[in-house]
């Protein structure tokens, strides 16, 4: 097992946002989380990589307690994420972007002396053209259109070389077309990567077309897990999304 | 030990100097309030922190000064005095709001700090310009003037008024932030700005109103102040840090924060400055820096 | 002109300066030298890690007063106490930085610059009344240079010879795997921790540093003007380096060096003139604040553009 989360619990004030939820992913997997809004997928992200202490419960990558471990930490250990509202470096270049995470993952950022300017440019524009941006190195990052600030946040993450990465959203805001071909991008970087993914997501087209297993949220619990066949067929999960009377 | 209590605690046999001191920091205390609680609110809705508060202060003062110098002695020229410097710093408030802090609301921090910080700097020179250089002094109206006798001990009676008029500025306040539409505005904008405009109220009208409110009730604070304090080009650069301390002490946004830590540092200075009269001046900023460590919202604030 | 030519004469015309001006200009020039580093380093606090700071005033006068100290009080020859007198500023400056950088950057944006400008404070406090160390109010007087060096020209060679390396280690910094990491943080503070940097120990690493530049900017003005005062960490000086790194453009490395050289001049020039250049500054800030934002180097860019 990559990762596995138990009993993983979280309070804020009078809701509680994670109620208990139990995952393990295998390697290789390419895992869909979905659920309805407020069902706790993002604070279940925040809190399973340590920007939120959880209350209770404990996550393992690896086979290592990582429980509330910090997010730098984490990734340094082989976990990256992405985020919702798309997180770049806006005022710097797409290339400089890279850099700045492959100098982070090189654990050179307290170089104080060399020039950044020539450190890791070929890896940077690699990943870069892994991702479709080839063309963009010099274009500063919050001029890009969003689907390829998508992109670059990708290949920021990728950056970091790791094993697990946790998506959160990755096609929001994009049109029906371009999420399915955005997907299908990270599917493929990730079998030829030999990556474990977990997004959430919303489109249960994009779901059914690359998930291998899906696990359904629910008011901060595991409502339903198992592969896409087995999930569209449950009474629960038709209730929770459908609203098919009980 | 000994030595060391009778050094700095000696005054605290006689009971005479230990009241005088109470209530000298308590209405020591009330001054500050006037100051701290605009300081408070304009940072709690406008975000930003005046530094020229104490400026406004000062000229809230000498506004006092020059009305009393008109009609000295009379107590309807004090109260004269009292209304026109509410009036023209409330004036003068919204005239600095609209025409200047409402332009630089979207750029960066140190932009909003440079303007009010180059307020200081005008308003400090423009007091010498039209008042001079040389410290100016009021005397306390007849009426409050004298002493009054209670528990076997005699006050100074303007004492005893300014703590009245600022427990009676208190409770207007806090009727006008619960009981009127403004108010709720006002409390509400200090917990979530957004929401505001979401709401339709005009937030234009509102900040202006606020930081007009703010330097209204420090131009009170200067002119109740105006009678026992030496009114000098120089006086906003004292006021302003003690009302900083109150402020981060009492929560940013809040006015009963601003109530009790004003209080609390008046009554902390005036016997501090017997205790320890080297020290008080660096135990303050300490304790203000230990605030904002530990507890960065103060007493009363809303925490981010 | 080529960057490299244009670096080239301002080298040429920072090495002819002196000779070609009185001592009163010397005195002054040496005081841009100063207040350039100041700015300069400043900036990299703000203009490329995005942390505003109320209360840099307090390293800049904590380098003053280390000097001063060493040069008057810790009874050592003049020549040696000297030529330790920029690592002794650094580190007293570097010292008091890490204490404030420790507990400031356990907070961002308002609460950060209220708990540097709190602690500046402090530092104010301390210098007014640890009347045996600091002289208290009347500050430290009489402070000078051995031999030589006291001339006005002499000092400001040594002074170029501090500043100019300085201001060179500080650009390297900028433009190094910690520069970009700083600039990184600047805009995505989360992201940046997502890719595995500890992103506190470096916001108090840059503030480290930047404070302890700012401390060899005070050793090395207090010895040209020749005196110390409490005044130095008063509320008042906290917006000196942003009123200079803002004149000259926070978005280039050296707009704030430029931004000290206004100051320093136009506050020689007006004060000269007459008592109100706090009024004068004033007016010039809220130009600049309001007609002017992007400061002198961005009003240059716009012209060439």
């Amino acid at each position: 097992m990559i990762l596995e989360v138990q009993g993983l619990a979280k309070r804020f004030g009078g809701l509680q946002a994670l109620d208990g939820v139990d995952l393990s992913v295998e390697p290789g997997e390419f895992r869909a989380i979905i659920g309805p809004n407020g069902a706790g997928k993002s604070t279940f992200f925040n809190t399973l990589t340590g920007l939120l202490q959880p209350d209770s419960g404990r996550v393992r990558f690896e086979g290592r307690d990582v429980t509330g471990t910090p997010p730098h930490l984490l990734a340094r250990l082989g976990v990256g994420r992405t985020f919702q509202i798309t997180s770049i470096f806006h005022d710097l270049t797409a290339l400089e972007n890279v850099q700045v995470a492959l100098l982070a993952h090189a654990r050179q950022v307290w170089s104080l002396w060399p020039k950044a300017r020539a450190l890791h440019g070929e890896r940077a524009k690699q990943l870069l053209s892994l991702v479709g941006l080839g063309g963009a190195l010099e274009r500063q990052a919050g001029t890009l259109a969003h689907g390829d600030q998508k992109r670059l946040e990708l290949a920021i993450a990728l950056a970091g070389e790791p094993r697990l990465l946790l998506l959160d959203e990755p096609t929001a805001g994009m049109a029906a077309q371009e999420r399915l071909e955005s997907i299908r991008l990270v599917h493929r970087l990730a079998q030829e990567l030999g990556l474990s993914c977990v997004f959430t997501e919303h489109d249960m087209a994009v779901v059914f077309a690359v998930a291998t297993r899906i696990t359904v949220m629910h008011q901060g619990k595991v409502l339903a897990e198992g592969t896409p066949a087995e999930v569209r067929a449950r009474r629960e999960v038709q209730q929770v999304y459908l609203g098919v009377p009980a | 030990m000994i030595e060391f209590l009778s050094q700095h605690f000696s005054w605290a046999q006689n009971p005479v100097v230990v009241a005088r001191q109470v209530l000298a920091g308590i209405s020591n205390g009330m001054l500050l309030f006037l100051i701290s609680a605009g300081l408070s609110l304009i940072f709690g809705v406008l975000r930003i922190i005046n530094f020229a508060h104490g400026a406004l202060f000062m000229l809230g003062a000498f506004v006092a000064v020059s009305v009393l110098s008109l009609s000295p002695g009379g107590g309807w020229a004090y109260v004269g005095a009292l209304g026109a410097a509410t009036a023209a710093l409330a004036v003068f408030g919204a005239a600095v709001e609209a025409g200047l802090l409402r332009r630089i609301y979207r750029a960066p921090h140190e932009f909003q700090l440079l303007l009010t910080f180059a307020l200081v700097f005008v308003l400090g020179d423009v007091a010498k310009l039209l008042w001079g250089r040389e410290d100016h002094s009021t005397s306390v109206p007849a009426l409050l003037d004298g002493s009054m006798r209670a528990l076997g001990l005699t006050f100074p009676s303007y004492r005893l008024f300014l703590i009245g008029a600022g427990l009676a500025v208190a409770l207007g306040l806090w009727l006008v932030l619960h009981r009127t539409r403004w108010g709720i505005f006002v409390r509400a904008a200090t917990m979530d700005r957004g929401m505001l405009s979401a709401l339709g109220v005009n937030t234009r009208l509102l900040f202006t109103s606020v930081f007009a409110a703010g330097a209204a009730l420090a131009g009170l604070g200067g002119a109740l102040a105006a009678p026992i304090v030496a009114v000098g080009p120089g006086l906003h650069v004292q006021v302003i840090i003690d009302a900083f301390v109150v402020v981060v002490i009492g929560g940013m946004g809040s006015v009963m924060g601003a109530l009790v830590a004003s209080l609390l540092v008046g009554i902390v200075n005036a016997f501090g400055l017997l205790a320890f009269p080297g020290l008080a001046v660096v135990l303050t900023f300490a304790v203000m820096a230990v605030v904002l460590v530990v507890r960065p919202h103060g007493l009363f604030g809303v925490p981010e | 002109m080529k960057p490299a030519g244009r670096l080239a004469l301002g080298a040429a015309a920072l090495l002819a300066l002196p000779l070609a001006i009185s001592d009163f200009w010397i005195f002054i020039a040496i005081e841009v030298l100063a207040f350039a580093l100041y700015a300069v380093s400043f900036n990299v606090l703000l203009g490329y890690g995005g942390m505003l700071s109320f209360g840099h005033a307090a390293f800049f006068g904590v380098g003053g007063y280390a000097a001063a100290i060493l040069m008057k009080k810790a009874g050592l020859p003049p020549g040696v106490a000297f030529a330790a007198l920029p690592l002794v500023a650094m580190v007293a400056a570097a010292a008091v930085a890490v204490v404030v950088g420790y507990f400031s950057v356990r907070r961002s944006g308002i609460y950060f610059a209220m708990l540097t400008f709190a602690f500046q404070m402090l530092l104010y406090a301390v210098a007014l009344k640890a009347t045996g160390l600091t002289g208290g109010d009347d500050g430290m007087t009489g402070l000078k240079p051995p031999g030589l060096l006291a001339q006005p020209l002499a000092y400001y060679y040594f002074a170029l010879a501090l500043v100019a390396p300085a201001l060179y280690v500080l650009f390297r910094l900028v433009s190094s795997p910690f520069g970009y990491a700083l600039r990184a943080l600047r805009g995505n503070p989360r992201r940046l921790q997502y890719s595995g940097v500890d992103v506190r120990a470096h916001q108090l690493a840059a503030f480290v540093i930047t404070g302890a530049f700012a401390g060899l900017a005070g050793g090395i003005f207090a010895l040209s003007s020749g005196n110390v005062f409490p005044g130095w960490l008063n509320w008042t000086a906290s917006a000196t380096p942003i009123v200079m790194a803002v004149l000259g453009g926070v978005h280039s490395f050296l707009g704030p060096a430029l931004g000290a050289a206004v100051y320093v001049v136009l506050e020689v020039l007006i004060s000269g003139k007459t008592e109100y250049w706090p009024l004068a500054m004033g007016i010039i800030i809220l130009i600049l604040v309001l007609l002017m934002p992007e400061g002198l180097t961005g009003l240059a860019r716009r012209r060439t553009a």
